[in-house]
C-alpha cells in the first residue's frame, strides 16, 4: 500500500490552500477542496499547446516504435542470417546506453538538421526501443514454428504472417512494452528539457516544471493540481492497457 | 564535463552530424506560433532577442510581465523570454546550445556559474555598450558585483539577486524578553532559551536552516575564513574556521536548539515549520520573506546574520550576460539597460518579486524607498549587502560544492568526527582546483 501513499498526498496538497500547504504537521483533508487550482494550473501557460505536444510525440514515438520493434523482433526470432548474433548484441547494447550520455551529440545533429524548433527531436531518437525488441523476440520465439510453417505452406506472405500471426498472439507483450512506452515519454522532463528551446514544442512536463518557484517558497498546490493533471491520461492508458493484457493473456494460441 | 573532454565529443559529434546534414531528406516542419502570444516571426524590421532565463512560479510572472513591458515600449525589439529549467538546467542547456550555435542572445546565469562561462570565452564584454551609455561599475551595489568582472572584462551584471538572511519570530523572542540575536553568542543563548520539551522530546526548536552549503560558507566567513584560499588552490578555512562553525552547529543541534532538515525539501520543511511556529529563528534566502510576511500570524522580522569575528554572507541568485555569439549586441544592450534603468523595468520587476534592488538609483528611487517604509524587513536585506563576500570562487565550485554537500552530510546526520571530515574534503577540493 505504500505505493499509493504519495499519490495520494498529491490529490491532497492539489486541493488545499495555500495557506494549509504551509502548515506544519501537515493537512490531509482540505477544510474545503480548491478545485480553483486546477484554474489556476492551467491557465498558468499555454497549457493546450503542452498537452497536444505531450499527445502527439508520446503517440507518434509509439506508432514508429511498434513499426520497427515487431518486424526486427520477427527477424531476430525466425531467421537466420550472417552478423545475426552481433547485431542482436548491439540492440542490446543500445538498451543500456542512457539518454545523459547520449544528449549532447544528439542535439547537435538535429541542430546541425535544421530540427531543433520542431518536434522530431523528442521523437526521432526514440524510434526504435531496444527493450521492446527484446522483449517481443523472446515471444515471437515461443510461438508454435507449426502454426507459422503452415501458414508459409498457404503461400502467406511475410507480412500477412506478421499481421495475422505475430501480432494478434503476442498482444500481451506488445501491449506491455507499448504501455511502459507511453509512460517512459509521457512522464519524461530531461530530454524534452533539453531538446527544446521554446515553448512552441514543449510537453505537460516542462509546464508543470514552470509552476516551481526557483527560489523562494512554491505554490505547492497549483504544482500538486498540474501532476494531478499530468497523471491522468496515464491511468485511464493503464486501466484500458490492462484490460487488453488480461485478454491477451487468456488468448491460447492452439485451439 | 571538463574541457577536454567536451572537445573531443564535440569533434567527434560535428564528424557524424556533417553525414546525418547531408541525408535529411526534408521532414522540416515549422510549429505555429504558441497559444502565449509568443510570435516565432516577427514583422519586418523588427529585431527578436532570445532571453533564456530560469525563474518559475510567481517569479517567472513578474518576469514575462517585465518583458511585456519592454516589448509594449519598443516597437523595433522584441524579447522573447523563455524558461529553461532550474539554474543548473539551464546551465546545461546553454553549454550544448552553445556548441548548436542555437544559443540565445541573453541569458540567465546563476552568478557561482558566470566564471565558467568567462574562461570559456562566450560571454560578451559589454563594457564597451556601458562606456557608450555612461553606465560605470559604480551604478551597482559593490556586494553585488562579485561574479560580473573576470579578467578586467564586465560578463554579466546582477539581476534577480539574494542572500541568506536571519529570520525571526519576535513574538517568541519578546515572551522570554529576549533581544535579537547580534552574535554567535546571542544567538546560542536565544536559540536555547526558545526550546520547548516535553517528556523529553523537542516541541520547539529555537533555530533552523536549510539543508545547504549556503549558511556554512556565510558562518566561515563570519570566523573571518574563506571558503578558497587568495591563490584558488586549497581552502581557506582550515586555521579552525571550519571545525569551530560545525562545532557550532553541532553544539546546537545536540541540545535541541537546532533542528537541522532532513535533506530532501530542507527549504520547505523549514518555512512551514517557522510560520507554523515550531521555528523561532530561521536563516533562510530573502527570496521568502514575502510570502513569510503573508503567512506569519505573529511579529516578523528578518535581521542580519549574527556575527562571529565579523558580519558577513554571501549571495545568491543570477545575473543577466550577453552571449558573444549574438548578432543582435545592440539591441541586447538596449534591453539590458532598460532593464536596469527603467522604472518599469527592473525596478518594478524587484518590486513584485522581492529580489533584491540591483542598482544604487533603485536603492534612491521613491518606489523603493516606499517599499521600504512599508516592509522594513527588505530595508535590512539590502543594508546586508554591505558585508556581502563570496568567497566560493572558482570554476571548479559546482564539483566542490558537491564534495561540501557529502561533508555537510557526514558532519550534521551521521555524526562524524569534524575535523578529520573536512581534512578529507581539504584534499578532495586540493584535488579538483588543480584539475
Amino acid at each position: 500500500m505504500g505505493f499509493v501513499f504519495p499519490f495520494l498526498w498529491m490529490i491532497s496538497t492539489s486541493l488545499q490552500t495555500f495557506e494549509e500547504t504551509m502548515r506544519f504537521p501537515p493537512t490531509w483533508i482540505p477544510a474545503s477542496p480548491q478545485w480553483s487550482n486546477f484554474v489556476e494550473a492551467m491557465s498558468s501557460g499555454p497549457f493546450l499547446t503542452y498537452f497536444k505536444n505531450s499527445v502527439i510525440v508520446t503517440f507518434s514515438i509509439i506508432l514508429l516504435q511498434l513499426m520497427v520493434m515487431i518486424p526486427a523482433a520477427y527477424a531476430f526470432a525466425q531467421y537466420k542470417f550472417f552478423g545475426k548474433g552481433i547485431l542482436f548484441g548491439m540492440v542490446l547494447l543500445a538498451f543500456m546506453i542512457p539518454g545523459q550520455v547520449t544528449f549532447i551529440p544528439v542535439y547537435l545533429m538535429l541542430a546541425d538538421a535544421g530540427l531543433i524548433k520542431s518536434l522530431w527531436p523528442q521523437i526521432l531518437p526514440f524510434m526504435s526501443n531496444a527493450f521492446g525488441i527484446f522483449l517481443l523476440r523472446q515471444y515471437f520465439m515461443q510461438i508454435p514454428q507449426e502454426i507459422i510453417e503452415s501458414a508459409r505452406l498457404d503461400n502467406a506472405s511475410e507480412f500477412k504472417i506478421i499481421g495475422k500471426i505475430m501480432i494478434p498472439m503476442s498482444m500481451p507483450a506488445i501491449s506491455t512494452v507499448a504501455l511502459f512506452s507511453f509512460v517512459s515519454h509521457w512522464n519524461d522532463y530531461f530530454w524534452p528539457l533539453v531538446m527544446t528551446d521554446s515553448e512552441a514544442v514543449r510537453p505537460l512536463t516542462m509546464g508543470i516544471a514552470m509552476l516551481r518557484e526557483t527560489e523562494g517558497i512554491s505554490n505547492w498546490h497549483i504544482i500538486m493540481a498540474g501532476n494531478v493533471v499530468l497523471v491522468v491520461p496515464i491511468l485511464i492508458v493503464y486501466l484500458f492497457a490492462s484490460r487488453q493484457i488480461v485478454k491477451a493473456f487468456t488468448y491460447s494460441g492452439i485451439k | 564535463m571538463n574541457k577536454k573532454l567536451s572537445a573531443i565529443v564535440l569533434a567527434a559529434t560535428t564528424v557524424i552530424s556533417g553525414a546525418l546534414a547531408g541525408c535529411s531528406g526534408g521532414g522540416q516542419q515549422s510549429t505555429e506560433p504558441a497559444s502565449s502570444g509568443q510570435q516565432t516571426a516577427s514583422p519586418a524590421g523588427k529585431t527578436t532577442l532570445q532571453f533564456w532565463h530560469s525563474l518559475g512560479g510567481k517569479n517567472g510572472e513578474y518576469l514575462d510581465a517585465m518583458i511585456k513591458r519592454f516589448n509594449d515600449s519598443h516597437p523595433n525589439v522584441e524579447v522573447v523570454g523563455t524558461f529553461q529549467g532550474t539554474y543548473d538546467e539551464t546551465v546545461t542547456k546553454l553549454q550544448q546550445a552553445i556548441a548548436a550555435k542555437t544559443a540565445p542572445d541573453i541569458t540567465m546565469l546563476e552568478r557561482a556559474y558566470v566564471q565558467m562561462f568567462a574562461e570559456a570565452e562566450v560571454l560578451e564584454d559589454m563594457t564597451p555598450f556601458m562606456e557608450k551609455s555612461n553606465v560605470s561599475k559604480d551604478d551597482f551595489p559593490e556586494g553585488l558585483m562579485g561574479h560580473s568582472v573576470f579578467d578586467g572584462k564586465v560578463v554579466s551584471l546582477p539581476f534577480n539577486r539574494s542572500t541568506p538572511i536571519m529570520h525571526i519570530n519576535k513574538t517568541m523572542l519578546d515572551e522570554k524578553g529576549l533581544a535579537i540575536p547580534q552574535t554567535w553568542e546571542d544567538l546560542k543563548k536565544v536559540a536555547e532559551a526558545l526550546v520547548v520539551k516535553e517528556n523529553g522530546e523537542v516541541k520547539r526548536y529555537g533555530l533552523s536552516m536549510p539543508y545547504d552549503t549556503w549558511y556554512p560558507i556565510a558562518m566561515i566567513s563570519q570566523a573571518n575564513g574563506k571558503f578558497f584560499n587568495e591563490e584558488g588552490t586549497s581552502i581557506g578555512f582550515d586555521k579552525g574556521e571550519g571545525v569551530k562553525t560545525f562545532q557550532y552547529l553541532k553544539d546546537l543541534q545536540s541540545s535541541g536548539a537546532l533542528y537541522y532538515p532532513p535533506a530532501q525539501d530542507s527549504g520547505n520543511i523549514v518555512n512551514q515549520m517557522f510560520t507554523s511556529e515550531k521555528i523561532g529563528i530561521m536563516f533562510q534566502s530573502t527570496g521568502v520573506m514575502g510570502t513569510v510576511k503573508n503567512n506569519a500570524k505573529f511579529d516578523y522580522v528578518t535581521a542580519y546574520l549574527p556575527k562571529d569575528e565579523v558580519f558577513a554572507t554571501p549571495t545568491g541568485g543570477a545575473n543577466i550576460a550577453m552571449l558573444a555569439d549574438s548578432t543582435k549586441k545592440e539591441a541586447a544592450w538596449e534591453f539590458i539597460q532598460w532593464v536596469n534603468t527603467d522604472p518599469n523595468g527592473g525596478q518594478q520587476f524587484i518590486l513584485d518579486s522581492g529580489y533584491l534592488p540591483f542598482t544604487k538609483k533603485m536603492v534612491e528611487s521613491d518606489a523603493i524607498k516606499d517599499l521600504w517604509a512599508k516592509d522594513p524587513n527588505r530595508k535590512v536585506a539590502y543594508d546586508q549587502l554591505q558585508y556581502a563576500v563570496d568567497t566560493n570562487k572558482d570554476v571548479a565550485w559546482p564539483q566542490i560544492m558537491q564534495e561540501f554537500f557529502k561533508a555537510i552530510q557526514a558532519i550534521m546526520y551521521d555524526n562524524k568526527p569534524i575535523e578529520p571530515t573536512l581534512d578529507t574534503f581539504k584534499k578532495e577540493a586540493e584535488r579538483l582546483l588543480k584539475e
